[in-house]
């Protein structure tokens, strides 16, 4: 079920500190078929100018925040809408990576498959030194049968 | 680079077991991503494609391509249709501007003479 009855927009969650680890990254980057060395090998990555084995862009989904205070989604059958992220200083193997999430924004709408709650959650990462390592946006979309936990 | 330059079409398939081994890398354990049974209580076909996932072979595409000292700045992506693996699918990007450092992209991916599943912008900068 869906509870956002305890939401406060823009409340971010706990810090979590993430740990960026070798294993989790190249089995990041074999999932997606990657084969560009800068995922898998440190000496390969730095002579590209990375400090360490460097994560795929998207790796970031890994970080993602999902324990925000006030926020129970279904279990299933979320439909993702939109994603965007902004991308800063390059998230590396060894690197500890600080991350909080807050609801956006929430709406509703009456919708071919009735009633929808569009729920926009945001997040952003930072490293130990403090620079951005990365926002990301993602708009949710909650339809009344997933809601009302039909199967 | 110059704008209006396209790059691609790439042509690939997302298969079944490649969303097994993505459920595993990015921790995502929905299950209308393995499951048919569940996939289809949820009025789906069968199981579908990580949007994700998607994404992510996208941004490598567009990595892939980009001229000598640019890299990803962000990207702003819209899921459009449901994606089943075994398809054939197409990704492809264009050039829309370029302002000095900064360039920005359109990227589609869509089955093969479907409408797009995945559209967006991606914006790349130009390392200093």
């Amino acid at each position: 079920m869906l509870h956002l009855d305890h939401v406060h927009l823009g409340e971010h969650s706990a810090i979590k500190v993430h740990e960026i680890e070798r294993g989790a990254v190249s089995k990041f980057a074999r999932a997606l078929t990657l084969t560009d060395p800068i995922y898998f090998s440190r000496e390969a990555a730095q002579s590209q100018g990375y400090r360490h084995i460097v994560a795929p862009p998207t790796f970031v989904v890994t970080l993602l925040p999902w324990d925000i205070p006030g926020l129970t989604l279904p279990e299933a059958g979320v439909i993702h809408g939109e994603q965007e992220f902004e991308w800063g200083e390059p998230i590396c193997v060894t690197d500890a990576i600080s991350v909080s999430g807050w609801v956006d924004e929430v709406k509703s709408r009456s919708g071919r498959g009735g009633q929808m709650t569009i729920i926009t959650v945001a997040s952003e990462g930072e490293h130990a030194d403090g620079r951005m390592a990365f926002r990301a946006r993602a708009v949710l979309i909650v339809t009344e049968a997933v809601d009302h936990g039909s199967r | 680079m110059e704008v209006g330059e396209e790059w691609g079409p790439v042509e690939f398939t997302v298969y079944k077991d490649q969303l097994v081994r993505y459920a595993g890398a990015s921790d995502d354990y929905n299950p209308i991503h393995y499951d048919d049974e569940v996939a289809r209580s949820f009025g789906l076909p069968g199981v579908i494609v990580h949007g994700m996932l998607n994404v992510g072979l996208m941004m490598s595409f567009v990595s892939d391509n980009l001229p000598q000292g640019w890299r990803l700045k962000g990207c702003s992506m819209r899921f459009r249709q449901m994606v089943e693996p075994g398809r054939r699918l197409e990704m492809r990007a264009r050039v829309r501007n370029i302002d000095n450092d900064l360039a920005g992209l359109e990227v589609e991916l869509h089955e093969r003479d479907q409408r797009p599943s995945i559209t967006g912008r991606v914006t790349i900068e130009k390392r200093g």
